[in-house]
């Protein structure tokens, strides 16, 4: 894309939609691999991604330029994410919460373990089979680079519980990645 | 193995938060303890790969038609250029003609830049209500059966109302108050058509 993105932004805040749509394609790939990633889900990371532009769009005049925009963004898209998932945890109470602890200690997406090693070898879908909030913290951290003090505010979790959640979810992939 | 209650000091360790005389002295653990020393790998050789995995995922599809019919919602006292392109467009136009506009506040309708032909307010309303189609014939899956029928059954009778006034407008091209039925018609055509369309993307 030969165009400023300096530019493409202040078009876009005029409400230029091609200049919007140009920013899109240059970040959608992010946006995109972020929910895909926070909610083990293509088909509800496509409609989050839909969601993260279209709330980016009407609160693109709030952008002041102080960060880039992808870093405005992707934080834009970490909320979309959690304001999502804490609704439908709400909508299904009985799925997402449990009185058993040692429930969240077993990876959700155990069911293709007869695809040999190639699986456990495979940190994509190793993480892709943690439990949620391990999953979520370990992909916010050690993914994209967040610290606990910004994962608490984003996610509305202690910063205690954060690193409980990423410490937890590197021990439950060293054991995927040695099985 | 890792020796126990070393857990959290490990992570930290390879995280490097630990304050400098606590790294020191689980560095000489660490050198003198075969499991925490595996640990340590194992959990730097993690950060890497996690370091080191694409940042970027292309989606399966093109997510920017459903993106694009819902930029018009943008609530904005202030309204821009290309705040009408697409649908919103050819309905402003018609806001003056018909005098009755639910889409725009009043006082936009009398400000927008004048030029745009007949031919090209038609071929607006259509180009929209193709795309409204085209993102819609992707989205369907996602709308309920009977609402996809209602969706369908409204169509069909609005495409009725668009065909008989454009042919009508054919005959008497000048005809106002056709125009005023044609745009009515491609109006509630778009205006159903982004409704299905909204309802599909955030079902
Ligand atoms: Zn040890």
């Amino acid at each position: 894309m030969a165009s400023d993105p300096t530019d493409l932004i202040h078009r876009a805040q005029q409400g230029d939609q091609a200049a919007f749509e140009a920013l899109y394609r240059q970040h959608v790939g992010r946006v995109y691999a972020l929910c895909l990633r926070l909610t083990s889900d293509p088909a509800q990371a496509e409609e989050l991604t839909q969601d993260a532009f279209v709330r980016a769009w009407q609160r693109l005049a709030s952008f002041r330029g102080e960060s880039a925009l992808g870093s405005w963004l992707y934080r834009l898209t970490v909320n979309v994410v959690f304001l999502h998932l804490r609704g439908a945890r709400r909508r299904s109470l009985r799925v997402l919460t449990t009185d058993d602890p040692s429930a969240l200690e077993r990876p959700a997406g155990g069911e293709g373990e007869s695809d040999g090693p190639a699986v456990a070898l495979d940190l994509e879908r190793a993480v892709a089979g943690l439990p949620p909030g391990a999953r979520q913290v370990f992909v916010l951290h050690d993914v994209e680079g967040y610290r606990h003090e910004e994962i608490a505010r984003l996610t509305g979790v202690a910063v205690g519980t954060s690193k409980a959640q990423l410490f937890r979810a590197r021990r439950l992939l060293r054991e995927a990645l040695n099985r | 193995m890792i020796c126990p209650d070393m857990e959290v000091k490990l992570n930290e360790y390879v995280d490097g938060t630990l304050p400098a005389a606590e790294r020191a002295l689980v560095a000489a653990h660490v050198a003198g303890c075969a499991g925490c020393r595996a640990a340590v790998a194992e959990l730097q050789a993690l950060l890497a790969a996690a370091g080191a995995l694409p940042k970027s995922i292309p989606p399966r599809r093109d997510l920017w038609g459903g993106i694009a019919v819902r930029l018009g919602q943008r609530a904005t006292g202030n309204v821009q250029r290309a705040f009408w392109t697409g649908a919103l467009a050819a309905a402003a136009v018609f806001a003056i003609v018909v005098g009755t506009s639910r889409l725009l506040p009043p006082s936009t309708a009398l400000h927008r830049p004048a030029g745009q032909g007949w031919a090209a307010v038609t071929a607006d309303y259509e180009q929209s209500a193709a795309e409204l189609v085209a993102t819609l014939a992707m989205e369907r899956g996602r709308l309920r059966p009977e609402t996809v029928a209602l969706v369908e059954r409204n169509l069909r009778i609005i495409d009725a109302a668009i065909r008989e006034s454009r042919a009508a407008l054919e005959r008497d091209p000048g005809n106002a108050e056709l125009r005023q039925l044609f745009a009515a018609a491609y109006r509630q055509k778009v205006e159903l058509l982004r409704w299905a369309t909204r309802v599909a993307t955030s079902s």
